[in-house]
């Protein structure tokens, strides 16, 4: 279960900053340089099929029933833990999402 | 025209959001229950779960209406709204 | 009331957000804590054991307990070890929390375990405020309509909700104080609104009995009758004739099958013909709260009475409305989830309360302000620190007295008692006397002090009891990194005034 759990936490931060960073401000925050539109729009769609995903494994880990609070309670935690970041350590915060792909690997293996 | 004082308009529009806003989910809960096409106890809950969303509706009215006296309409909402949910308590009590 | 709508609902946030703030804070403190109140009442009670024995051993063991001690009491309570509970604990008379006697699980003997008004306290505290049981709750009641009335002025008057959705700009004052409110209560925002709509729905028939009054002519028995939970009749012919137990194993099997983990189990008139095994579920293998759901089973023959009837849609709604604020659904994982965003919950209130300090600080507290202007924010600042911080210590101080105070002592609850709402006093009184900024410091960082130090208290036997302390020991690192952050602030006041506005003399 603790997988599934770690998974749509994972997802879910993940989400959130692409989101996050297909905004202007935190884009230009984080990069020093304005974001062109088509990496924008890209970063968003990213974010919203992280977000997707990240339900899809709270559903996994809990059922459908519970499933969707926990995704809710990640999304919102996860926001919080990016906004929090973002303005002290910027590149951490971003880097944090390499923490997805460690994830995959380890399920593939288990 | 002369302005009330501030502190009673605050005391009213106050009293309004708590006392009114009271009466007007009360009411509002007892009509819904006597409306809606389901048995007595399922009536109860689902007319009694949004109660504080009227109620909550009836406190934002009390502070943003335009003056301190029309604050209080919902609790003169409330009167033909708790005759409809207690209508056969009225009419027992008017025979 | 102002002049927009914007205006008036802005008026009503900060108002409404300040006076009942404070106590909305304490509310929400102590029921994050109450999400963890069987694990606080395992550490506050020490002598219980943690243990491996299985629920059916522990049953056998607990009814030759009864057996041995009880055998002519009219109702038998077991409260069997559960993965939050680990102890075991039987009763006769009807079931309330505390009373009864602790049983070692592994030898059926009685355990002499210290009074302690447990985690069940901040439980308690969190619905009633510790006033009589029917007066807290509408109390508590009429707080969390206007923590709903405090959500929705703030999202209307938030005009860029979408757009700062992300925005924390830290190190730049109010507006840094501002950014985090904005930010930790739209984040959050799912959870707030259904924690605070669902604290009313528990209660919502006592509160608003309009449904009831109006379709039942207020009676509450018929209504019951009505949701098809008329209580079972007792048969008392039976009971008066003597009869043999059947062994219990096998029920708890047979129920385990089709509820889930068992949390305990009543025998009614034991020893007589008209035996009962009442036998119910753990809380937590579904959202909708099962308090009060029991399979019965014949105490003679162990046929099946009555099973756990399904709920119709309408009460079904209502339950899982509850349980998503009772939030025993889900395993541990989930009890983390609702914890962490209590918390962020507390601190979201509790940065909208500094921030109207902030916001009015300099217009105030200055020496040029309305003497009472400065005495109404002199007092909104002593509250502050006094509910917030003050609060903290008090919770914390509770933990400390149920390990400090003798374990003979007479009363030991209410002294508990006394030790929370003494500390809070004291801090309130030490909030009035220090300048604001130091009384803060101080304050967080004797709540951060006793907090990491809970270990030192010893009394951790098993992973349960230092998961309390290890959790305790983070949160008061945090608070002691924000005390240590409010005096660097309070050391740099002048830079930021200076660079602000033209201010004559420093």
């Amino acid at each position: 279960m603790m997988m599934w759990v770690t998974g749509g936490v994972l997802f879910a931060y993940a989400g959130m900053l692409a989101l996050c960073q297909g905004l202007e401000r935190h884009y230009k925050h984080v990069w020093n340089r304005p974001c062109p539109r088509g990496l924008r729009l890209g970063l968003r769609g990213v974010g919203w099929l992280a977000l997707l995903v990240s339900l899809l494994l709270c559903a996994q880990a809990w059922g459908w029933a519970m499933g969707p609070v926990a995704w809710f309670g990640s999304l919102s935690l996860a926001g919080m833990l990016l906004v929090m970041l973002l303005p002290y350590w910027p590149r951490l915060a971003v880097g944090l999402s390499a923490a997805v792909p460690v994830w995959g690997v380890m399920l593939l293996l288990a | 025209m002369i302005q009330a004082p501030a502190w009673l308009q605050i005391f009213s529009r106050s009293t309004a959001a708590l006392l009114g806003g009271y009466a007007f989910s009360y009411a509002a809960s007892a009509c819904l229950a006597r409306l809606l096409p389901l048995s007595s106890a399922d009536a109860v809950i689902v007319a009694t779960l949004p109660a504080f969303i009227f109620y909550t509706g009836a406190i934002l009215w009390a502070f943003a209406s335009r003056d301190a006296v029309r604050a209080w309409a919902p609790l003169v909402l409330a009167a033909p709204l708790a005759l409809i949910g207690f209508w056969p308590q009225a009419l027992r009590w008017l025979a | 009331m102002k002049n927009t709508f914007t205006q008036s609902m802005a008026w009503l946030h900060t108002w409404a957000g300040l006076i009942f703030g404070w106590l909305l804070f304490a509310i929400f403190v102590t029921g994050t804590l109450a999400v963890f109140d069987k694990e606080l009442d395992h550490w506050m009670q020490p002598e219980i054991p943690a243990t491996e024995v299985s629920q059916a051993d522990a049953a056998q063991r607990a009814v030759a307990y009864l057996q041995a001690h009880e055998p002519k009491a009219s109702n038998w309570g077991i409260s069997l070890p559960t993965e939050r509970s680990p102890g075991l604990r039987v009763s006769t008379g009807e079931r309330r929390h505390g009373g009864g006697v602790q049983l070692d699980p592994r030898t059926g003997e009685a355990i002499e375990v210290r009074d302690s008004v447990g985690g069940n306290f901040f439980f308690r505290f969190h619905f009633t405020l510790d006033l009589p049981r029917n007066w807290g709750i509408f109390v508590v009641g009429a707080l969390a309509l206007v923590m709903l009335a405090a959500l929705v002025t703030g999202i209307v008057i938030h005009k860029k909700i979408f757009k700062e959705f992300f925005t924390f700009r830290p190190n730049k004052g109010q507006r840094s104080w501002l950014d985090f409110h904005n930010a930790s209560a739209v984040l959050l925002l799912p959870f707030h609104l259904m924690i605070t709509y669902t604290g009313l729905v528990i209660f919502m028939l006592i509160y608003i009995p309009a449904g009831v009054d109006a379709l039942f002519e207020g009676d509450s028995r018929a209504y019951f009758q009505a949701q098809g939970n008329a209580r079972q009749e007792q048969p008392r012919q039976l009971a008066r004739q003597p009869g043999e137990l059947v062994d219990v194993a096998p029920l708890l099997a047979q129920a385990e099958a089709r509820l889930g983990p068992i949390g305990g189990l009543n025998i009614r008139n034991p020893n007589t013909a008209g035996a009962r095994i009442e036998i119910r579920p753990e809380l937590g293998n579904r959202i909708a709260l099962a308090k009060g759901q029991a399979m019965v089973f014949d105490g003679i023959s162990g046929q099946l009475l009555s099973d756990v009837p399904e709920w119709r849609a309408a009460p079904l709604t209502q339950r899982v409305m509850v349980g998503l604020h009772f939030a025993q659904f889900g395993g541990y994982p989930m009890r983390w989830l609702y914890f962490i965003c209590g918390v962020v919950s507390c601190v979201m209130i509790a940065s909208g309360l500094v921030l109207f300090c902030v916001k009015r600080g300099r217009k105030y507290a200055s020496a040029t302000a309305q003497p009472s202007a400065r005495r109404w924010y002199r007092v909104a600042e002593v509250c502050n620190v006094g509910f917030v911080s003050g609060l903290l210590l008090a919770c914390v101080a509770l933990l400390w007295a149920s390990r400090l105070l003798p374990v003979e002592l007479v009363q030991r609850e209410s002294w508990e008692v006394r030790a929370f709402f003494g500390t809070w006093l004291l801090a309130l009184l030490h909030a009035g006397v220090r300048p604001a900024r130091r009384a803060w410091v101080e304050q967080l960082l004797l709540v951060a002090l006793l907090c990491i130090s809970l270990a030192a208290l010893g009394g951790m036997a098993d992973a349960m009891r230092v998961g309390v302390v290890a959790c305790a020991m983070v949160l008061g690192v945090l608070l002691g990194l924000v005390a240590w952050r409010v005096r660097q602030a309070a050391s740099a006041p002048q830079k930021t005034r200076a660079g602000r506005s033209v201010e004559a003399g420093a």
